[in-house]
């Protein structure tokens, strides 16, 4: 069925790929030839059609089978003509576990849809469980062959967009936190679902918070077994964290350009380029962003010829030395301008914005101190420190001002 | 370029482990710590067996004609075990400034002796490829062909059979090759790593061989492939006193659980994993780049230097806090790697001579 030849070497992939574009994909104006209107979900679909949405997933499950090199030609070959749509299977976080972890016929009825749909949401966190995220408190309550669902999340992108939501809920309070979550596949669209978006320190309004009253999950949309999702949760989340080392957060401003660096060109255009002080912490910091890319190279070598991840796990905290280091450099390097702000004063507003969007990689995914106990306990080996809540079933467990969960 | 293949490569890899482990543990160490010599000579000879000396030596002169990523990888491997043989001076720093310079019969042999393990060569004066740099040496070339002056921080200088002097003369630098036969005075100086043996000299109207014919291009690369080397011996170190530290978090138990469970620990240990792993890349990357010509290698061999050097201070310096008590103790061995860090620190110049030569090359590129 497929155009594509899992067998076939890179350059005839990509010429393949390359040829099936020019066929179907207008580049001047970004859209399906032959729409003018544009038409996404049309588009979406192309490509899902073609396998080329998650090529290394095997034909029976809508890919072609190839290898991560395959699929890197793939990429390449949608990212010169500038189409969108290839590389789902390494980011679209909803569609990647419903593969992983749901059922064959769960899969077969929704992935088509996730993956000519928008992107899922995620409801994971909530106020009472951050770091503690087995701590989650939404319910899910069965009603015959459908849930009904109760509570708050948190922290959620894309939520007015997406028409489902990976969610986490609590289907049994009587066992150990881990023990009686469920991960459900949750429609959005529906009554009882309300987003309010929140107003972050960068100025941003990428989040929001959902609340849940008494809305409805059929039952073959569980992810997994009930009272399993904690496992198939783990496989989501790692991937998250994965990339987020990556520096997917940071604001793009042509940085990426090879020799030039923004807080280079700061230090001269605030006449700093000499200062032998600020040359030592330029350096410094240019060395932590060119060690971590070092690193990265060796991560990837290293999950390539041994599957290990270990190195991958350092990048979220490299990336968050980096962010906040710089920005702390730029913000005396501005020194009493760093006090502005707004569309007029674009050094300082950029600066600002860096400084509070580094927190973004040192607290989202996990903050640092979360991430330096993974290395520590899952890389290093170090033994878990006291839990008290082990073994105790969640409704004993205590809660904020020593309350129980199940008071 | 290495004239050595990748399976090559991994065969002395594999030996030099296995040497290492049976031969330069802990007790190798202390022993050769009370020697004069500072180190086993037994292990000297054996790495000449094993070819390791000739390493970095063409195949010429009886070497095995290996590039900045074979001696990195001796180097990381010595770097390990801490043992103070004078590997990079003798066996990375005087082979490449002596192939690039004229080559006499007297050179030749000199390259000949070093890779069969008969002759070493200590470093020493204010230029470049000095590893300790002594700012106040006085050396000074006579008229009649003679040399005489003085220098501190010869490391080795006493046990050497030849030293290198490497100054600055007016505005042009000199290297000299002096041979142990000649009579010259050796003061022992006392270090603070019980391992080093660090000398002044004094030498008055000796005989010497002048290097000549060597570039700006050969000096610079000379001095390069000591940093390299050196920054690999540091990885090896940081890593090495890295995993006796994991170790010991694992078994160490107070208030009835292993110490490793403890945040306040485990966080420092995560930091300094990231510090090991990025000393490591960085090192690799120099080492790389040398071996391959790379244009950028100035930029990445400064990145080593800095990098490899504090990541080897923090981790060593955090190893005996890590310990608590039982790393106060001379017994225990965390306080001959942080002693050896420090050591290391002013070794072809400090971290910031390496920053500002590294940001200067970003510069250069930009």
């Amino acid at each position: 069925m497929s155009d594509f030849d899992h067998t076939a070497s890179p350059e005839a992939l990509s010429a393949a790929v390359l040829g099936w574009l020019d066929l179907y994909w207008d580049t001047q104006h970004r859209g399906p030839l032959g729409e003018p209107e544009g038409n996404q979900q049309l588009w979406r679909q192309k490509v899902f059609d073609a396998g080329l949405a998650v090529p290394s997933w095997p034909e029976e499950w809508f890919g072609l089978g190839m290898k991560p090199a395959q699929c890197k030609v793939i990429e390449k070959a949608f990212a010169e003509r500038k189409a969108p749509g290839a590389g789902l299977d390494r980011y679209h976080l909803g569609a990647i576990t419903v593969f992983k972890a749901a059922s064959d016929a769960l899969k077969r009825e929704m992935l088509p849809k996730l993956l000519t749909g928008p992107i899922c949401c995620l409801l994971y966190s909530e106020p009472n469980a951050g770091s503690d995220l087995a701590g989650i408190r939404t319910r899910a309550e069965r009603d015959g062959e459908r849930f009904i669902i109760n509570g708050q999340k948190v922290w959620t992108s894309n939520a007015a967009e997406a028409e489902y939501g990976m969610l986490l809920a609590r289907t049994d309070w009587d066992v150990p936190k881990h023990r009686g979550i469920t991960f459900f596949l949750f429609p959005m669209k529906q009554q009882g679902v309300e987003i309010r978006p929140i107003n972050q320190i960068t100025g941003e309004s990428e989040f929001n918070e959902i609340f849940i009253e008494n809305a409805v999950v059929p039952e073959r949309f569980m992810i997994g077994k009930l009272n399993e999702g904690w496992a198939s949760f783990q496989t989501a989340i790692a991937y998250e964290r994965l990339i987020m080392g990556q520096g997917i957060t940071e604001r793009r401003r042509g940085a990426s350009a090879k020799g030039r660096s923004p807080l280079l060109e700061l230090a001269a255009k605030t006449h700093r380029l000499q200062d032998p002080v600020i040359r030592q912490r330029l350096a410094q910091a240019l060395a932590y962003r060119e060690v971590n890319r070092l690193n990265n190279e060796r991560a990837k070598r290293d999950m390539m010829t041994n599957g290990s991840l270990s190195l991958m796990s350092l990048s979220k905290l490299a990336m968050s030395r980096i962010q906040h280091g710089e920005a702390a450099i730029a913000t005396d390097l501005l020194g009493p301008a760093s006090l502005l702000d707004g569309p007029d004063n674009a050094d300082p507003a950029n600066t600002n914005f860096d400084a509070a969007k580094a927190y973004m990689n040192s607290i989202g995914g996990g903050t640092d101190q979360i991430q330096r106990n993974i290395i520590a306990e899952k890389v290093l080996g170090l033994p878990k420190e006291y839990e008290p809540d082990k073994g105790t079933s969640f409704r004993e467990v205590k809660s904020d001002a020593g309350s129980r969960n199940g008071e | 370029m290495s004239a050595i293949q990748e399976s090559e490569r991994t065969a002395i890899q594999e030996e030099l482990v296995r040497f290492l482990r049976a031969e330069a543990g802990e007790d190798t160490l202390r022993s050769g710590m009370q020697s004069d010599l500072g180190y086993d000579h037994a292990v000297w000879q054996k790495m000449a067996e094993m070819g390791l000396l000739g390493i970095a030596i063409s195949e010429d002169f009886g070497g095995i004609g290996g590039s900045a990523v074979d001696t990195a990888m001796v180097a990381e491997g010595l770097g390990r075990s801490l043992l103070p043989v004078p590997f990079i001076e003798t066996c990375v720093i005087a082979p490449a400034l002596l192939e690039a310079s004229d080559m006499t019969d007297e050179s030749r042999k000199i390259l000949t002796r070093i890779a069969q393990g008969t002759a070493t060569i200590a470093i020493g004066g204010n230029a470049d490829i000095v590893p300790f740099r002594d700012p106040d040496c006085r050396l000074a070339v006579k008229a009649d062909g003679t040399m005489s002056g003085e220098v501190s921080l010869v490391m080795h200088g006493g046990s050497a059979d030849f030293l290198l002097l490497a100054f600055h003369s007016g505005n042009q630098t000199r290297c000299l090759l002096v041979s142990s036969d000649h009579d010259y005075t050796i003061e022992n100086q006392t270090a603070n790593d019980p391992a080093l043996r660090p000398a002044k000299i004094s030498l008055a109207d000796v005989p010497f061989i002048e290097l000549t014919g060597w570039s700006n291009d050969n000096f610079e690369q000379a001095g390069w492939q000591g940093i390299v080397a050196l920054s690999a011996q540091q990885t090896g170190a940081a890593r090495a006193i890295f995993e006796i530290t994991v170790d010991y978090l694992q078994t160490r138990y107070q208030f009835g659980r292993p110490i490793g469970s403890f945040q306040a620990l485990k966080h420092i240990a995560a930091d300094l994993f990231l510090e090991v792993e990025s000393a490591t890349s960085a090192s690799q990357a120099a080492a790389r780049a040398l071996a391959s010509k790379a244009p950028q290698t100035a930029q990445s061999v400064a990145l080593a230097g800095f990098l490899c050097n504090d990541a080897f201070r923090e981790v060593s310096a955090q190893a005996i806090q890590l310990h608590g008590g039982i790393a106060y103790t001379q017994e225990h061995v965390a306080h001959l790697y942080w002693r050896r860090a420090r050591a290391t620190l002013s070794m072809f110049g400090d971290s910031d001579l390496h920053r500002e030569a590294y940001l200067s090359a970003w510069e250069a590129a930009a």
